[in-house]
């Protein structure tokens, strides 16, 4: 059991790590909050199962199914990530602080009641089961472990460029765009394709976690992708401290842990389990405001560089 | 015939309504390449919006500015700079989360800027050359020695300085500077003057806004002053100290001519 919830902890904590990564390269350096992460998410995982299932059949609602390989379907779901990123953060990135997280906001409610009621993407609520996935067997794993090392692989990858990313000229013209625009334009700078590039970059790992995550749970459909995904990691993120990546990484491995770890708790009754669920939620919501309240991550730096 | 580098014609820029700068015909006048042009006037008269106008940071609401011949009332900021023009703000502008070495290299155009050199790490080879041109250009404002420290200990002068170092490296054609020595000690204003001598004397056009006219008088090659937005007068340091019009509005009655 320990090892399950070790192992489980993992993948979906690696997985969930890609997108608080993204969200700290986009919120964290770019100064830009978005509030529709999981539209993007969203748009990896329908792009991975569009184009690696069969065409339709029999009750399937379903347009397109390309019956792609799986890799085919992987490489779409970063592409669709960033086209959709393109999409949204072209008209919108003019817009700042709350006002571009509102509009981020409506654009993934927008895409979630599209996908939800447009049949022809992904057979509407009830989205597309039995997505094809690569077999871990091939290589010698368990599904498990399989698609924990390809989470945490994935993780490690986008760690890793988002760090050389930063640590160059370009991470300087990134943080001196947010710190004064105007500064950075009167130097010759194109601060709005520096915004709109860290927003389209960023997006593009959220896309290959979407993918990896209908691999994983081998459905998509629009359940999975409401706007508490996107509460999650932000929430995740602010645990972790939002400045570096490593943060981002840990505030949301401890926060997937403390999920998996009420979900393993064996209950006698459905009572308890509810009661338990709802106490999960409780726990989150209050750890969430006491971070924003006391910001430990702030006063630990503070102390570390004094 | 003087050849001119920046030229306004019949500017006017309105507040809602409020017309901060043109006056009742627009204001014109025009910078001789190479010249010192100092721009005077009371405080409100216009100069720093002015500044703005010419670059690009808000649009005229009507009226041209041409550099070299070509319309540029309706560039970006950022593409008046592309054009060599460079220019310091009156309250300075700093980039609070970079070191005082990197907010002077944000200033070059580094070649290999893009994210893709980035993660590529085509960057390092370009980055040890222009690192010694911002620290040279650290030098020469009285910097170097702060070339690590965080720009939030830095005073309001050095920060001044700073700002001028940003656009020193980017060796632009025309240079525009809002009161760069409000806030300097006099130490540092001497150093100042020994950089715009010396930028005026390699070349490049002047425009500076300053209050402090001992330090602008000796320095500037042609004066224009401004009034609640209009062109009061314009002429050779000389000229201006002499005219009544100037004394009467802006350098007061007992002023030494
Ligand atoms: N963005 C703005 N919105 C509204 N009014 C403005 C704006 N910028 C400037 N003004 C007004 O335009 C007028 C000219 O301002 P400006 O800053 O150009 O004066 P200045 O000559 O630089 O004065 P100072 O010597 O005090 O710096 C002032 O009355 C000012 O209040
Ligand atoms: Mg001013």
């Amino acid at each position: 059991m320990i090892q399950s919830l070790i192992l489980s902890t993992l993948m979906f904590g690696a997985m969930f790590s890609v997108l608080t990564v993204s969200l700290n390269l986009q919120y964290a350096r770019g100064g830009m909050i978005n509030f529709g992460t999981v539209a993007y998410f969203a748009a990896g995982a329908y792009a991975y199962a569009i184009f690696t299932q069969e065409p339709p059949s029999g009750l399937d609602q379903y347009a397109f199914g390309f019956d792609m390989p799986w890799w085919a379907g992987f490489l779409a779901a970063g592409a669709a990530a960033m086209l959709f990123a393109l999409i949204t953060g072209w008209p919108t990135l003019r817009l700042r602080g709350e006002y571009l997280a509102l509009t981020t906001f409506a654009f993934a409610e927008v895409f979630h009641s599209i996908l939800l009621n447009e049949r022809r993407i992904g057979n509407g609520s009830v989205g597309m089961a039995n997505v094809e996935r690569p077999d871990p067997a091939a290589i010698g794993l368990g599904d498990t472990l399989g698609y924990t090392l390809a989470a945490c692989a994935l993780m490690l990858l986008t760690a890793w460029l988002f760090h050389r990313l930063l640590a160059s000229p370009y991470g300087r013209l990134v943080d001196a765009t947010r710190d004064d625009e105007i500064a950075a334009e009167s130097v010759g700078k194109d601060t709005a394709r520096v915004r709109l590039q860290i927003f389209v970059i960023s997006a593009i790992p959220i896309g290959f976690a979407g993918a990896l995550y209908a691999m994983i749970t081998t459905l998509v459909a629009p359940a999975l992708f409401s706007a508490e995904v996107t509460f999650f990691v932000w929430i995740a993120l602010a645990l972790g401290g939002e400045r570096t990546i490593l943060g981002a990484i840990l505030g949301t491995m401890a926060l997937v842990f403390f999920q998996e770890l009420v979900r393993v708790i064996p209950f006698e009754t459905v009572r308890g389990a509810q009661i338990a669920a709802s106490a999960e939620e409780v726990i989150t919501g209050i750890l969430f405001i006491l971070v924003l309240r006391w910001q430990p991550w702030d006063r630990l730096s503070r102390k570390a560089g004094s | 015939m003087t050849d001119t580098i920046l030229k306004l014609d019949g500017v006017v820029k309105e507040f809602a309504g409020f017309r901060a700068v043109g006056g009742p015909e627009g204001l014109s006048f025009g910078v001789r390449r190479g010249g010192f042009l100092g721009l005077i006037g009371p405080n409100g008269a216009g100069k720093s919006t002015t500044f703005n106008l010419i670059s690009g940071v808000m649009p005229p609401t009507r009226g041209s500015v041409t550099l070299d011949g070509a319309e540029i009332s309706q560039l970006s900021t950022a593409g008046t700079a592309a054009l060599g023009l460079g220019r310091t703000f009156q309250t300075p502008r700093a980039f609070g989360s970079l070191s005082i070495i990197d907010n002077v290299m944000v200033g070059l155009a580094h070649p290999e800027e893009g994210p893709l050199a980035a993660m590529l790490g085509r960057w390092k080879p370009a980055e040890r050359q222009f690192l010694g041109r911002a620290e040279a250009a650290l030098e020469r404002v009285g910097l170097a020695g702060r070339r690590h420290d965080s720009v939030s200990n830095l005073s309001g002068g050095e920060l001044r300085m700073l700002e001028v170092a940003r656009q020193l490296v980017r060796e632009p054609r025309i240079l525009l500077l809002d009161e760069p020595t409000a806030g300097v000690d006099p130490a540092l204003q001497g150093k100042l003057s020994e950089i715009l001598a010396g930028l005026h004397a390699a070349g490049t056009t002047l425009i500076v806004v300053e209050h402090n006219l001992g330090f602008l008088m000796s320095l500037a090659d042609s004066v224009v002053v401004l009034q609640n937005g209009a062109l009061l007068a314009e002429g050779t340091p000389d000229d201006i100290r002499r005219d009544p019009a100037v004394i009467a509005a802006y350098l007061g009655a007992d002023h030494e001519a």
